[in-house]
This record gives C-alpha cells, structure tokens and sequence, in this order.
C-alpha cells in the first residue's frame, strides 16, 4: 500500500507550483504536410515544435514574420488557429541493439507489431560527422559476398561506395546481399568465440519504395537469417515527404551508435534519388529558391551531411555506407547523380544492357571505381584477383574490336576466351553471397586453368560444383583460408590438391 | 500574411516604427498613420492596412501579459505579475485578466509568443504527455 501511496505522492510532487515558460504561435496555413506558424519567436532551426493531439513538426523555415514547418504525422487533425508550441528539443530517434531485427519508421517507432523498441539511449536525427582529426583510414575489407566487387571494386569499413543504375538492374539485390553476407560473416566470427572478431550490424533504410517491396525485402533477409542483425527503417510512398526526408538521417543516428560504441556497422540508403525528390517536394511547398531540375539549392548539403556522418572512427568502430541512386536511361552527369559521384568513395555501376545479356549482378567494370582499392582487400583476395580487373577491361576492349573483323589471331582468340569465362565467372544468382574464402578459391581456381577447356557456358556450373565441393568436404582448408587470409605455397598446395580431388570427383 | 510582397513589407514596417513612442504603441501616432493612408493610399490598401493591423496587434500583445485565472486573483498578485513581466522583457508590461474555469486552478500567463504555464489544466496536459 505505501508504495501505491509514495507513486501517487512522486506524481503529486512533479505537478509543481512553478510556472513553465512556452513559446508559442498559431497555424496561419496548412498544406501539403507543411504547416505555417505565425509566433514562435523563440524557435530554434530543426527544432521540434508541439502540434495539439501529440502531432510533432519540425520547424525548418524561419522566415520573419512565419515559420515553416514539416509535420511528421496527421496533417488532417491540424487547422488554422491551432496553437503550437516549441518544445527546446532537437528532433531525436531510439539507438541500441534493441533495433536490432525491428521495423521502425523515420522517428524510429516500431512498425512490425513486435512491440515498442527496447531502448532507453537516444540520438538526435541531424549531427555534425566526425572531423578530420577523428577519423582514421579505411583498410579493413566489408565483403559484401559478390565476387565481381570482392575481387575488383573492394569496399572499406567506413567507405561510401554507391550504387548507381537504371530501375531494374539489380541495385538492391547487391545491397541485400551484402547485408546478408554480413549476417553469415557475423555468424561464423561469434560462433568461431574469436574475441578479434567484429560483427558488423546493419541498417537499411526504405525511401519512397513500395510497401510490397519492403515486405519482400524484409522477407529475403528473414529468410536468409539475416534480419536479427539489421534494423530496417522504412519510410514508403505512402508516408508522407517529410519522413521520406528524416528517414536516412534517422538511419544514419542508429548507425552511429554501433560506430561511436566500438562497433561496425553497415548502412543502406535505398534510394537517394527519391530523397532528393521528397526533399524538393518539401522545398516547393516552403517556397525556398529552386534551381536545376527544380531542387533546391542546398539539395548537394542534403547529400554530403548525410555521406560524411559514415567514417570510421579512430579508437571506435565504423559506419560503411552504400547510397543507391536511379538513374534515367543509364545518365550519370544528371545533377543528383554527380552530386552523389563526388560525395562518395566511389560507385559500382549497374548496366541494363549486361543485365539484359544475363549478366548478373550486372557491374560495368569500366565505369564502377572503389577509391579505396586494394588498402581494403585481404591478402589473399589480391593475390588471387589483382589482375581481374585490366584482364576484363581488356576483354571488353577487344570484344569490341573483334565484332568488325573476323580473322583474330591465336592470342585475341584466348583472351577473348578468358575474357568469357571471367564474365561467366562473376555470374551469381541474386541474395546468394559467397564468403571470402570460397571466392579465392573460385578465383584460384581461374588462375590454375580449372575452367579452361570446358563450354564457356558451364564455367558458372562449375564454379558451384567446385564451391559445394569445398563446402561440403574441405571445411578445414577453408577456415585455414579465412583465419590466415593471404595464400603461401603451403596453402596453395593445399587447394591444388582439393582442385584435383573435385576434377576427379566431377569426371 | 505569406502573400504580403517584400516591399510591402518593409513600408508597413517603416508605418509600425512611426506608431511607436518609446517603444510603445501610441494612439496619437496610430491615428495619424491612418490619415496619412487615408490621404495617400498605397496600391493594394487592403493588403497594406491588414499587415499593418497584424504588426500593431504583435507590438500591443508585447505589452500586455494576459493573466488567464480559474478563481479570485488578488490585485497584488497581477500587480507583481506586470512587474515581473516588465523586469523580465525590459519594457512596460502592463496586466489583464481573464477569467478562464477551464483552468480548475492556478494561472496562464500570455505575453506575446510566451506562456508562462502554472494551470492545473496545463500540468495535467503535460504529465498526460509524459506517461
């Protein structure tokens, strides 16, 4: 009973006597989720303002006589006259493994039924990124498990390589897979009781999408075992643009925690496009100076604070970004798209032509780039795939030449054949990631002359068959590959063998 | 008042400043705007007139606390209000009650943007927020 009592006397004490300053104002207009306010004199710049009913805003224009604001909720339940009132709060969302494996939407409410978010820490949506003297260099590989990245166009953890491609070519799948990848990775490493090991966590963020595509998406990595280690923040068409706006800013503030806490984590902003879109549909309304394409002006601003919050941290973890834009009709000098470009750390590129040939993932070797290099590949990787990405370049050099003559002499003729098998090589089928250690050994295989002499369109046939017989029977050998992470001739001897063994098994 | 124009806006200002007299609204000054529009009318008077109407309304709730009450308060009690009101904002403030039972107790004080909250109503309004 005297605990009944003590609860009603704490409620009783927080209803003091003291007089709580407010500053107020009153809806002048309310159209397009964009709410303007005439008073609130006291506003801070993105600071959170109280609308009745519990509707929230963020106050974003402050004009002279008015101030603009996005509501994040009902706009149906506002009218004019309506009193709002500033709340001295800058907008924040729940951080923590508690999002681990949830659905939150831009303000980080949960959105799967599971129940509320388990979380007591929270992180303020906008931040400033980490400055020069926080950051280290990025040299410790994120495999995303496609072996034509893995080998040629390495990502770092803490690098910003984006996704770039017509509708359709297969962007978010390579997304997927990488965060699948990391699931299988973290898996293995926390079974393996290494305690070097660092899982990296993931957060993918839905901006603009389908509500049928989330929930295939959701169910891939579900299906894959790789929801328990992401946190989804999904903010679809039907949501309206200012949470479409908040939604990688949100993203990026649970993926900070991971970094500033000692972890790593991975973060996918599906798409930037549709950001860009929601952001200057925001713009219009507010009435701020349009430029090219009709975006606003600081539309290039909207992209690089958001970039740069991804880094890795020196004595900290990291945050690795994968940004995907759409492009129209394969144009990457459009202006959200170069804007991107230039942010980032690189782009793997996707084109419809190759996805259309079958060619999947579809990368265009020539035009994808990773800033980073080799600085983020393992040994082992470099040695087996460094010369991958001239050899193919020279392929599609010579496959271009090769259409307008017909006599080729012997040695056109074998590189346009290791050119093929190559192309057939890096053919994988969608959210299947190979691990690191299976790739070098597929890769090796190339190198050793395993796929010469067998129809070019049994090469992806055969890459299987040799990585099932590894999975399968050369369990030991594989996990020396993975923990030693570079190949000496020990090791090479050691898969030279195995080869042979599957050669003879096969025939 | 969005559609207001720029230039429009800085000639109401410019009107607003010749109503003040020390910092307040004078009467005398405001009539005499008025005429002054009377006799020179600008293009679109009404638009002009209606910001300026706006304007004059924010500068007269700048000095003027509004004391919303529930029950009896005492002519000291509003007293001190408007003095601590002045002190607070540097510049005149001068008290005005309104009687308001939806308050059950306690007192609302408006001063322009700002409400100094220590209602009943208000302190249930925000724990019902806060749980």
């Amino acid at each position: 009973m005297s605990t009944v009592l003590a609860q009603i006397e704490s409620q009783i004490a927080k209803l003091s006597s003291t007089a709580v300053r407010k500053n107020t104002g009153f809806i002048t207009a309310v159209a397009d989720g964009v709410a303007k306010v005439n008073g609130l004199s006291d506003v801070m710049y993105n600071e959170m303002v109280a609308f009745p009913g519990g509707v929230i805003g963020i106050a974003l224009n402050l004009g002279e006589d008015e101030v603009g604001c996005v509501v994040l909720g009902d706009v149906s339940q506002l009218k004019q006259g309506d009193e709002v009132q500033t709340t001295g709060k800058l907008l924040s969302v729940p951080v923590g493994k508690g999002l681990l494996g949830r659905v939150v939407d831009a303000l980080g409410n949960a959105v799967d039924g599971k129940g509320a978010i388990d979380s007591t820490t929270f992180y303020p949506v906008e931040k400033i990124a980490p400055g020069i003297m926080a950051r280290k260099s990025v040299n410790q590989p994120l495999f995303t498990g496609i072996m034509a990245i893995d080998s040629m166009i390495p990502i770092g953890r803490g690098q910003r390589e984006l996704i770039i491609g017509d509708r359709g070519t297969g962007k978010t799948t390579i997304a997927i897979d990488t965060i699948i990848n990391q699931a299988n990775i973290n898996r293995v490493g926390l079974a393996s009781g290494d305690p070097a090991f660092r899982p990296v966590y993931s957060i993918y963020v839905a901006i603009g999408q389908k509500n049928s595509n989330i929930v295939r998406t959701i169910a891939a990595l579900e299906a894959a075992g790789a929801l328990e280690f992401t946190c989804i923040v999904a903010a679809p068409a039907a949501d309206n643009p200012a949470n479409q706006y908040l939604a990688p800013y949100s993203g990026a503030a649970i993926g900070e925690w991971f970094m500033e806490n000692g972890m790593d984590a991975l973060i996918v902003y599906d798409d930037l496009s549709k950001h860009a879109v929601a952001y200057r549909q925001i713009s219009l309304i507010l009435k701020r100076p349009s430029g090219r394409e009709a975006y606003p002006g600081d539309v290039f601003y909207l992209h690089s604070r958001l970039l740069e919050r991804a880094a890795r941290l020196d004595g900290k973890g990291s945050l690795t970004a994968l940004p995907i834009i759409e492009t129209l009709a394969g144009d990457v000098s459009a202006y959200i798209p170069t804007n991107v470009i230039s942010i980032t750390d690189g782009q793997i590129f996707l084109e419809t032509d190759l996805f259309n040939q079958g060619i999947r993932p579809a990368v265009s070797v020539g035009l994808s780039v990773s800033r980073v290099g080799s600085a983020a590949q393992i040994k082992a990787t470099k040695q087996v795939g460094g010369k991958l990405k001239g050899e193919l370049a020279q392929f599609r050099e010579l496959a271009a030449f090769a259409q307008f003559g017909s006599d080729l002499d012997a040695k056109t003729k074998a590189q346009l054949d290791r050119g093929s098998r190559i192309v057939e090589l890096f053919k994988q089928p969608a959210f299947n990631p190979i691990s690191i250690e299976l790739q070098a050994v597929t890769i090796f295989a190339l190198q050793k002359g395993y796929y010469d002499g067998i129809d070019i369109k049994t090469v992806t046939k055969t890459s299987a068959s040799i990585r099932e017989f590894f999975k399968t029977r050369q369990d030991a050998l594989l996990t020396e590959i993975r923990t030693k992470a570079a190949l000496d001739k020990d090791l090479e001897a050691k898969i030279v063998t195995a080869l042979n063994a599957w050669k003879s098994s096969a025939a | 008042m969005a559609a207001v124009p720029a230039k429009t806006r800085v000639f109401v200002k410019q009107l607003v400043q010749l109503s003040l007299v020390n910092g307040r609204v004078s009467s005398e000054q405001v009539a005499g705007v008025l005429e002054y529009l009377e006799k020179h009318p600008p293009a679109r008077p009404q638009v002009v007139l209606g910001y300026y109407r706006d304007l004059i309304a924010a500068e007269l709730a700048k000095g003027e606390a509004r004391i919303e009450h529930a029950g009896p308060v005492a002519p000291s009690a509003v007293a001190a209000i408007a003095a601590a009101m002045t002190r607070r904002y540097g510049r005149p403030v001068e008290a005005v009650t309104l009687p308001n039972p939806a308050l059950f107790a306690g007192l609302r004080v408006r001063v322009a943007d700002d409400v100094f909250e220590s209602s009943v109503s208000g302190q249930l309004a925000a724990l019902a927020a806060s749980c």
